[in-house]
């Protein structure tokens, strides 16, 4: 091999003045490149704002405010049609209360699952459950529900949902009838304790389990004249955001420091007690933020609701039968554009995009929001280290 | 005793949470078992007679002479059942009395055979192929059977609840006429297996046949290939436009606002309501930059490719960070280039990385139907050629799979196709998810070791 | 300078590389050098390499390395020693502008190579780091084969033909005495391979660019003792042929190893001289505590 030392005059390492030149213009081109296919995603979001608003402006333009944010009364295919929304925004509230009680406990509890008890070799088998779920197209989860879930709910959907009632109250029940017994204990401060403790418990989980069983009874009683309403729905879409309430739940579960919970475990606390009064509250807000973004799941989603809601434009007597069909905007956007389509600049395609505009604002919104407590909670994670 | 308490709360709660996750997993079998279950329905079936004339005739596919001494031997097992018909029709004519009582009765009788077995000797000829064909399908061919035995009536004799449906014989409609002993003799089980030869099937071209008569016969190619062809278009826009996003955020990309505000936008478009994303593509790929006259693949494979694009530039970012820094450091030390650096270690290192969130995006893509209602998707076509796709509009299994369970004429004819087409696109989207759980755990196993 | 100082100067150099051995001339050695330490001339000589003049590295408002001057000889060993944190390493990376990779760190003074001033904006850093080869202190292989790993340099400077690049191959995995032990799995990832051989690759691979200068950060700090004696005869066979700066926290490696010794303290140069010298008579009694592990 030749002998470095003795190399004659190295190549000088100064660039010239045109080299020098050169160079920047390619890494300026380059990193240009790179700067302008990044910006492609603020472009996208500001063209779609700027599409969805401009052929909103029409419909507002056309008919006014106030029949579309308070009527309820929407045909917007009649000889003289009505465009009040009220009656979608009903539905599209609904269906996601519906889906948001049904997904936030279930993956709450799903991601203090799969973060804190769990054992590592398990978890490797669960989390790919979760994700299964939130890979499946909408479609398939439109059809299930549609197809299999509504025939269901309307032959037996009272039993259905008295067993689906049972089987959710009656750990909460438990629990709660433990607490309230241990507080009950500490300020009676009597002897023979343990007694008096089964006692206790066994009224008041005894008392519970009567109104449970009560209740139950009536759920079964009921009758569900048509499987695809807002309660199937709701169900299905419950489901859908589950996924995404774990995993984002988990991520802000695991995101906080063994600190915190080594100090717990060290003051004698039990598991229960560290995740709930340690772990959950110092995860609070990314649990917050994953119910944010589970919200905005079922209320962006659309096949399901549009294939199994029934969609019927109105708000049912009661308000709160969840066992009536409903209509939201996603779904109502989808299945009046095909008709609309062909009457392009009417009001009745406009206002399509007015209901986009609301959906997209409420998206804009709470993805704001959720984004700005996640970098909140990371940044008093990294500060209290 | 606060202690037993604390941990009997203890017990509840982790079993609780544990109920939960069972759940997740109870609900996935309750999901997956009957899609599965039925949708194999689609490929493997008890086929009769008539799907393989369907088979013969209509996709020019037959095994030749023994399907024409099949034909023949259940030609001979109707022929007493179509001679019958023949004489009773035969006294009808003759008999004025006799046509005028059983004239209403024997039409729908004749119609609900036609539909079970076909049609019927000296039936004119007719175009449309369902009408061609009995019953394809043995499942079917039973209930089609029970129609054929039964009449429904509707039962009011209760006033206080909704009418009842019952079945009433068919044959006590023709009791004492000499159509009576065809119940009995001719239309019996064996009789009917006789005449319909019901034999298991593996029909796998269900994937690759063509739908005949709005899917009432066949297969679902072209659904197949317009989905082939919508996430192919929507991989090669946002493939690199997600790596190179993600590039630029990895690597060169600093703290300042603008790179802030690219990252919200990010995930601003990640949470945008699909169906959003199929108006913006309307308004934008078709109404305004007039990618094509009107829904094309093309129009709908960019409106994928936006909605797919955060989840790529997330996954590949990641990916990209998780680099070693030293890999970097050997590289620029060794006198590569930043961008050198970038294409021969940090981009070979990150592709598993990569790959997952592409794959992921993939499934995504395949599986949505919202983006592609009114920028690409149509009920009915023929599979077109690449070069056809930039301007045409297509079939996908999304938008097939919502059409034909809620707008189909026949929705219960065809529960076969949906459920197939159900299962097809769910093992398509998990499939591609395994590949990507595979992908990250061979990532994960070498990072930590 | 006239042409006899020179002379003069060249001829302490070399006695200096000798290591003459005798007590005496050591001595009278040193004297020489106490008058003319500390200044950068003094080794701006066609055999200082490397040449500092009033070198600050900063990072942001840290000045991590403290205005330093010295000169680095071609050729030979030079090792650098000092307390953790007292900007070794930020030295060692100024050589070949690897702190340019980290945001807010800056350069001020000179730096010369071979005369050149690399702290300049107009120097190709890219060539700068094909005469520069690093070494870390932790074996960083990239995950391809090891026949690629060692490749890796040539082919950035264009050489594609195969045959060519297994004959740079060959010769700088037997250079970094690992050929032996490899030739017959070019073609497994080099992931596969023991810390030691890990980072003797890592030395083959910059080897393989053919550069002047081999900048070794703790080079076996990571690996067992049986692999670090190996990374220091390798050392020692390099010697001559390539001017090497190396990092180390181990005293007994820089005296086996080094022919010069700079030692660093908080940011600057305290003392800088042959290694013996250093190690059995050092001038300041910051060097000596150190050296004999009175502080550290
Ligand atoms: N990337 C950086 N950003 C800011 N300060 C840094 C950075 N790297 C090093 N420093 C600081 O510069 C000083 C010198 O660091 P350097 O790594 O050069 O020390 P060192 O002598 O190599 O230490 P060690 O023996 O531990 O490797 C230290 O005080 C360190 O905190
Ligand atoms: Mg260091």
């Amino acid at each position: 091999m030749q002998k470095n030392i003795n190399k004659s005059l190295p190549p000088t390492l100064l660039m010239s003045g045109r080299t020098i030149r050169l160079r920047r213009m390619v890494s300026f081109f380059g990193e240009g490149v790179l700067v302008t296919v990044a910006f492609f995603s603020v472009a996208t979001v500001l063209a779609i704002l700027y599409f969805v608003t401009r052929d909103t402006i029409p419909f507002f333009q056309a008919e006014g405010f106030h029949e579309f944010f308070t009527s309820t009364r929407w045909f917007p295919s009649r000889e003289h049609p009505e465009f009040g929304a009220g009656s979608l925004f009903y539905g599209s509230l609904i269906v996601t209360l519906g889906a948001v009680l049904i997904a936030v406990p279930l993956g709450v509890f799903a991601a203090v699952g799969l973060s804190e008890i769990l054992p590592f070799t398990l978890r490797q088998y669960v989390k790919p459950v979760i994700e299964i779920l939130a890979s499946i197209p909408s479609v398939a989860y439109g059809f299930f529900a549609l197809v299999i879930f509504a025939p269901l709910l309307q032959g037996q959907g009272g039993i259905l949902l008295s067993v689906g009632f049972v089987i959710i109250t009656l750990p909460i029940l438990l629990l709660i009838a433990a607490l309230i017994t241990g507080v009950i204990i500490r300020y009676l401060n009597t002897s023979g304790k343990m007694v008096v403790w089964l006692l206790l418990f066994i009224l008041i989980s005894g008392s519970g389990g009567y109104w449970i069983w009560k209740i139950s009874l009536m759920i079964s009683a009921l009758q569900i004249d048509s499987g695809v309403n807002a309660l199937n729905v709701a169900i299905i879409l419950g489901i859908m955001a589950l996924p995404t309430v774990v995993s984002v739940s988990e991520d802000s579960l695991q995101a906080v420091s063994k600190d915190i919970r080594m100090a717990s475990y060290g003051l004698g606390a039990t598991k229960t007690e560290t995740i709930v009064k340690a772990v959950i509250p110092s995860a609070a807000s990314g649990i917050f933020a994953a119910s944010l973004l589970g919200t905005m799941r079922a209320i962006g989603e659309t096949m399901v609701v549009w294939m199994a809601s029934g969609n019927a434009a109105q708000i049912p007597t009661p308000w709160y039968d969840i066992t009536s069909p409903v209509r939201t905007l996603t779904a109502t956007i989808a299945g009046d554009m095909g008709e609309a389509d062909h009457i392009t600049g009417s009001s009745r395609y406009h206002v399509l995009f007015a209901l986009a505009f609301c959906l997209l604002i409420f998206s804009f919104i709470s993805n704001m929001v959720s984004e700005w407590i996640i970098k909140n909670n990371k940044r008093k994670l990294q500060g209290g280290k | 005793m606060r202690l037993r308490l604390r941990l009997l709360t203890d017990k509840v709660f982790t079993s609780f949470s544990m109920l939960t996750l069972v759940f997740a997993g109870v609900f996935l079998l309750v999901f997956l078992g009957p899609i599965f279950i039925r949708g194999a329905g689609a490929f493997i079936f008890k086929g009769t007679v008539e799907h393989r004339k369907v088979i013969r005739d209509l996709f020019e596919r037959s095994d030749g002479n023994s399907l024409a001494q099949e034909i023949a031997a259940t030609n001979r097992a109707r022929q007493q059942l179509y001679a019958r018909l023949t004489s009773f029709e035969n006294e009808m004519a003759e008999n004025r009395d006799l046509r005028m009582e059983y004239k209403n009765d024997y039409e729908p009788f004749k119609e609900s055979l036609r539909v079970l077995l076909g049609p019927l000797p000296g039936d004119p000829i007719v175009v449309t192929p369902r009408k061609q064909y009995g019953q394809t399908r043995w499942d079917r061919a039973l209930v089609k059977y029970k129609e054929v035995m039964n009449t429904e009536e509707w039962d009011y004799s209760n006033p206080d609840s909704m009418g009842q449906k019952i079945l009433v014989p068919r044959r006590s409609a023709f009791a004492g006429t000499s159509l009576e002993r065809v119940f009995d003799e001719d239309l019996d089980k064996d009789n009917l297996k006789a005449m319909l030869r019901p034999r298991l099937t593996f029909y796998w071209r269900f994937l690759t046949d063509s739908p005949k008569d709005s899917y009432i016969f066949g297969g679902i190619w072209p659904a197949l290939v317009g989905t082939f062809y919508l996430t192919i278009g929507a991989m090669l826009f946002a493939i690199p436009a997600g790596i190179l996003a993600a590039i630029y955020l990895a690597e060169y990309a600093g703290e300042t606002t603008l790179v802030s505000i690219v990252r919200s936008c990010i995930s601003t478009l990640a949470g945008v309501p699909s169906i959003v994303f199929g108006l913006f593509g309307l308004a934008f790929f078709i109404n305004t930059m007039h990618v094509s006259s009107s829904k094309s693949v093309l129009a709908g494979s960019l409106t994928l490719g936006l909605l797919v694009l955060p989840t790529i530039i997330r996954a590949a970012e990641e990916a990209i960070k998780s680099v070693p820094k030293t890999y970097k450091e050997a590289a620029l030390g060794l006198g590569a280039s930043k961008f050198r650096t970038i294409l021969t270690v940090i981009l070979p290192v990150a592709l598993p990385g990569i790959l997952t969130g592409i794959v992921i995006s993939m499934g995504r893509a395949a599986g949505e139907t919202a983006p592609i209602i009114f920028t690409a998707a149509v009920s009915a076509g023929v599979v077109l050629t690449p070069l056809e796709a930039f301007s045409n509009p297509t079939q996908a299994l999304p938008w097939s799979i919502y059409n034909l369970c809620t707008e189909h004429e026949a929705v219960d004819e065809i529960r076969h196709v949906q459920y197939g087409m159900v299962l097809t696109l769910i093992t398509i989207v998990l499939l591609l998810n395994a590949v990507a759980i595979i992908l990250r755990a061979k990532v994960e196993r070498k990072l930590r070791g | 300078m006239t042409i006899q100082e020179t002379l003069e100067r060249d001829m302490t150099n070399d006695r200096i590389a000798e290591h003459t051995s005798s007590r005496h001339s050591f001595r009278a050695r040193k004297f020489t050098d106490f008058i003319k330490k500390d200044t950068a001339d003094d080794f701006e000589k066609p055999e200082a390499h490397i040449c500092a003049k009033d070198l600050s590295v900063w990072y942001r408002e840290v000045e991590a390395v403290k205005k330093i001057n010295l000169g680095i000889r071609k050729g030979k060993v030079t090792a650098i020693i000092g307390p953790s944190g007292c900007g070794k390493s930020t030295f060692l990376r100024a050589i070949n502008r690897m702190n340019d990779l980290i945001p807010g760190c800056r350069m001020t003074g000179e730096l010369k190579l071979d005369g050149e001033n690399i702290n300049s904006p107009a120097v190709d850093v890219v060539a700068l780091r094909q005469r520069v080869g690093m070494v870390f202190q932790k074996p960083n292989p990239f995950p391809k084969y090891i026949f690629d790993n060692v490749a890796y340099g040539p082919r950035l400077l264009g050489i594609r033909h195969r045959g060519r690049l297994m004959q740079i191959v060959e010769e700088s995995l037997t250079r970094a005495a690992l050929w032996d032990e490899v030739k017959d799995r070019l073609q497994q990832n080099a992931l596969g391979l023991s810390g030691g051989q890990q980072q003797r690759l890592c030395i083959a691979r910059a080897l393989a660019v053919n550069p002047e200068i081999l900048l070794m950060d703790e080079p076996a700090s990571a690996l067992d003792p049986k692999a670090t004696l190996h990374i220091e005869n390798l050392i020692s066979e390099l010697r001559g042929d390539y001017t090497i700066v190396i990092v180390t926290h181990n005293m007994q490696q820089a005296a086996r190893v080094s022919d010069y010794t700079a030692f660093f303290y908080e940011g600057d140069l305290i003392e800088y001289g042959p290694t013996r010298e250093i190690f059995t008579n050092p001038r300041l009694k910051q060097t000596e505590d150190y050296i004999t592990g009175r502080f550290g």
